[in-house]
């Protein structure tokens, strides 16, 4: 089989541009220029988000820069706790997948929008665990939420797949 | 199709809660054999060999006999390498006939090699505070190159990888099931011993 057969499968030509968006979105993410200029502003979104929602529950939050602070207790979202990652691998997967333009624009968009809602409701309960459970904050934080966080990225993407990117069945 | 992607969707919040009871009852045996391999792998290229990684209160402890023994002795989380494990069994569970015979070999082949990238994790954590975390003996027994090598994989396997390979691993393994679940998968035509139709369904 050579190389234009191979593109030619769509579950091939699936594998080979999901790993290449994802190598690719990974790699620039890295660089400096693009981490001072995008994602550490972005985080510091998220953390002004958070800080709105914690003020909304009646908490004195104050937010500076990335660290989302009340006099109960303190939280610095650092770079894996944007939800970014997550973000990057279910854009790989939405934009790999053959389907519509217009159905890959519903995916990015309504997916991105979701996971970050995800991960505010992970920054916010996060913060009540530190608050009320500190114990169990680590615990929570890393095994916990992360495994939610992904877990939920990736059903977001088969809940896409299913709902707008199938092939119409013919009758 | 559809039914199973229900199902699939639907299995997955019980088969992650399932996952994480696994892990935290495999976590000693899974942190020893992750250090373990990590070691053997950095004392491998190692001369003399002096690394050993010791792994307490679910922290692997870099400890070097050449060090004095009032050093600190840094460590990492093998939380943060191996939890990863959860998101692969869970996903894992959640497929069609979790148990038969076909699917478990997949999930051993599949578990290996999401163990040796846990494993490549600890080791670039291990070989980037060698040569970037410790002073003067890093400037002096590491390059430039070296440094970047480090980094660049620690950086790869850490947060991108911690958080991709599970997926990646599970899909890879489980290739066949997964689109057919997602619909974009096409038959092989399986060998019949009738006679070969003229007529075919897809062009």
């Amino acid at each position: 089989m050579n190389l234009r057969e191979l593109w030619q499968k769509p579950e091939a030509r699936f594998l080979i541009l999901f790993l290449t968006i994802l190598g690719v979105s990974f790699t620039v993410v890295a660089l400096r220029q693009v981490n001072d200029a995008f994602v550490t502003p972005y985080t510091a979104v998220i953390a002004r988000m958070s800080g709105f929602v914690l003020r909304i529950f009646g908490e004195e939050a104050v937010v500076t820069g990335c660290v989302v602070s009340s006099p109960r207790f303190a939280v610095t979202i650092y770079n894996g706790c944007n939800g970014l990652i997550t973000s990057l691998i279910f854009i790989s997967g939405v934009l790999a997948f053959p389907a519509k333009i217009s159905a890959k624009l519903i995916g990015v968009i309504g997916g991105l929008l979701t996971i970050q809602l995800i991960n505010l409701v992970r920054i916010v309960s996060l913060f009540y665990i530190g608050v009320f459970l500190p114990q169990h904050f680590n615990d929570a934080h890393i095994f916990v939420w992360q495994s939610l966080v992904i877990i939920a990225g990736i059903s977001l993407w088969i809940v896409w797949a299913h709902k707008f990117a199938l092939p119409q069945e013919s009758s | 199709m559809k039914n199973a992607t229900q199902v699939f969707l639907r299995r997955l919040p019980v088969t992650m809660i399932a996952a994480v009871v696994i892990w935290l009852l495999l976590r000693p045996a899974i942190d020893t054999a992750v250090a373990g391999l990590a070691q053997t792998l950095i004392r491998s290229f190692e001369y003399p060999r002096v690394t050993r990684l010791v792994v307490e209160d679910h922290q692997a402890q870099m400890r070097r006999t050449d060090l004095r023994t009032d050093s600190k002795v840094p460590s990492v989380s093998m939380t943060e390498v191996t939890f990863n494990t959860i998101v692969l069994l869970a996903l894992y569970l959640a497929l069609p006939h979790p148990f038969s015979r076909r699917q478990l070999e997949r999930l051993f082949m599949g578990w290996c090699v999401l163990y040796l990238s846990q494993s490549i994790n600890l080791l670039f954590h291990v070989k980037t505070l060698y040569a970037m975390g410790l002073g003067e003996w890093s400037q002096h027994h590491y390059s430039d190159l070296a440094r970047n090598v480090f980094g660049f994989g620690r950086y790869f396997t850490d947060l991108p990888g911690r958080f991709s390979f599970p997926f990646l691993i599970w899909l890879g393994f489980n290739w066949e099931v997964v689109m057919k679940m997602l619909g974009i998968h096409e038959e092989t035509p399986k060998k019949s011993k009738t006679k070969k139709k003229t007529t075919s369904g897809r062009g």
